[in-house]
Parts: structure tokens; sequence; C-alpha cells
């Protein structure tokens, strides 16, 4: 793992085990209502606690948004050219469209991000939370290879299809 | 009226509980502008200039500007954001280790906000390594104590 990465994952870590310490909370609003506080428009400032930023760079950034049932959870993937912005997002469409087999997935990023996570208290009370920790910080470590890696294969790709086109002109 | 089923009527009622940004926020007496915290801010200037890292960022959280208001914040903030990325790598943990528990709470507002604004994702590496070493001396305690304290920086 690169030198700047680790502190970046580690901050991340620290963050989310803060954050993911969440209660069952009846919705203060609407009677036998259960939803993430996060998510809906709250008239009740109390049930929000204060949104955390962390930032490798201006292209890597994470934001998480806790509160008492829930935490929001988007990450920035690196995008450094138009190719993998296309490809950032393809693939995490990709995954969006599959958010029900994910669990924690949240089918829409916050604007601004590439991918959001929601993780409500239903979730931590059926999975382990230092699991589901775990996934996130392999999710943000896997995607930044899976990324170069489709890159790199689009490249030779792209190479291989233009010279198989361009050798009929050749005389 | 049509929409009367869509009336807010809790709104309306003063003793319904609920409560805003500003309700959570702690009374002060006295907002802080920017020319009241300038002092402060020259104070920090100064050990800067003179490479007093370790007095600087006892100051900063010893005494963080809670009570001033968002244009002084941010002033200050760019003042902390300049200490904390001048100092070495290698200074960083013992630096930390002088601070209280109280100071480890506040330089981790810093850290957080300074990563929220664009002049603090620039120098991202280093805020990250602060958060670190912040980390390995006092574990979880000051991001969870962050969490729910309405007092920013």
């Amino acid at each position: 793992m690169s030198q700047s990465l680790r502190p970046y994952l580690t901050a991340v870590r620290f963050s989310l085990q803060a954050a993911l310490n969440l209660s069952n909370f009846s919705s203060q609003e609407v009677e036998r209502h259960n939803r993430p506080e996060v998510e809906v428009g709250n008239t009740s400032a109390e049930l929000l606690l204060q949104p955390m930023h962390i930032a490798r760079n201006e292209h890597e950034q994470v934001l998480i948004e806790p509160s008492v049932n829930s935490v929001r959870m988007s990450i920035k993937v690196k995008q450094a050219d138009e190719i993998e912005q296309i490809l950032v997002h393809k693939f995490t469409n990709f995954l969006e469209q599959r958010a029900e087999n994910f669990y924690v997935l949240r089918r829409v990023p916050v604007p601004g991000y590439s991918i959001s996570f929601l993780i409500t208290n239903k979730h931590t009370e059926t999975m382990i939370t230092e699991k589901l920790i775990e996934f996130i910080i392999d999710f943000m470590e896997e995607v930044d290879k899976e990324i170069s890696e489709m890159k790199l294969f689009l490249n030779a790709r792209a190479r291989f299809a233009a010279e198989a086109y361009l050798e009929q002109f050749v005389y | 009226m049509e929409d009367w089923r869509r009336i807010d009527i809790d709104a309306y009622d003063p003793e319904s509980g609920r409560l805003t940004v500003d309700d959570l926020k702690p009374p002060y007496p006295h907002i802080l502008t920017l020319q009241e915290l300038q002092p402060a801010i020259q104070q920090l200037r100064s050990y800067t200039s003179s490479g007093d890292f370790s007095a600087a960022v006892q100051l900063i959280t010893s005494e963080p500007p809670y009570d001033a208001d968002e244009q002084a914040k941010s002033q200050y903030l760019t003042g902390v954001l300049e200490v904390l990325t001048q100092v070495r790598q290698a200074d960083i943990a013992n630096i930390i280790k002088q601070l209280d528990r109280k100071q480890q709470d506040a330089l981790i507002k810093y850290l957080y906000k300074g990563m929220s604004i664009p002049e603090g994702q620039k120098h991202g590496g280093i805020l990250l390594a602060w958060f670190e070493k912040l980390t390995q001396v006092a574990g979880v305690n000051p991001i969870v104590h962050y969490l729910s304290d309405r007092r920013t920086v």
C-alpha cells in the first residue's frame, strides 16, 4: 500500500468506527415510521451529528454524515482524466443498479461524490460492524485498482481495434 | 384552503420540543468579530514565522474560537492550516503527546474542518498524518467527542 493511502484509510476507519454507533429510533414526526434520519428532510436538528470530511487531495475524498440511526458515507473516487470519469461513472452505475444485493449501497450518490453507502441501525444489528467497516475499506482499496486496470485494458483494446481498422488502408 | 391536511401544526406549537440548529449551539454572551479575533491571529502568525510550532499548536488547541462569527473562524482556520502544514512529519507525534484531552478534541475539529475546504484538501496528506498520529495517541475518543459537540471552529 502506498505511503499516503494508509493514513487516508486509517482516518476513514476510525471515523466510521465512531459514527457506526447506531440505535433504533422511531420517527418523531410520523407515527409508526422508522426512517433513516440522515435521509429525510429533518425538522429536528438534534438528530443529526457533525459531518466529517476526510480528504487525501482534491480528487479523493470521503464524506461521512452521521445521525442517530443511520450513517451516510460518500466516496469520491480518483478521476484523473475523461476516460476515468466515464469508467467510474459506468462502474458505480453498475453497482447501484444492483444495490439490493449490497444491502448498504445507496442507489444514487450524494451530489459531488461517485458512490454513497447508507448504513442504518438494521444493518449494524444484523451484521458485524467491524466487518462492515472492513468491507468499505476493502472497497475503497479495490476500486482504485479496478479503475486503473480497466483503463489499461481499454487502452490496449482501443489500440488493437485502431490497428485492425487502419490496416485496410495500407497498400 | 385545499391542502389543510398538509399544514404542519406542530410548527405553531411552541412546546412541541423541536430544536433548530441555532438552539443547539451553546449561548455565547458575545460573538467575536474578525477585528476582535485579530490579536489571536497575529499571535499565531508570529509563532509560525519564528518556527515555534509547539507553542502555536498549544495556542490554537487551548483557545479555539468557538464564540466567533463565520468570517473570523475562516480567517483563523487559514492561520491554523498554515501552522499544521508547516510542521515536519517527524515532529507531529511529539507535539501531540503534549496535548491534553480537551486539546485533542479541538485539534480534531481543525483537522475535519480543514479537510472540508479546498485550501486544506491541497495539503490532505499532512492533515491525514496529523490525524493518524492523533488516533495513535488517543484512539477513537476525540472523534466521538467531535460527533456530538456543537461548538465548531
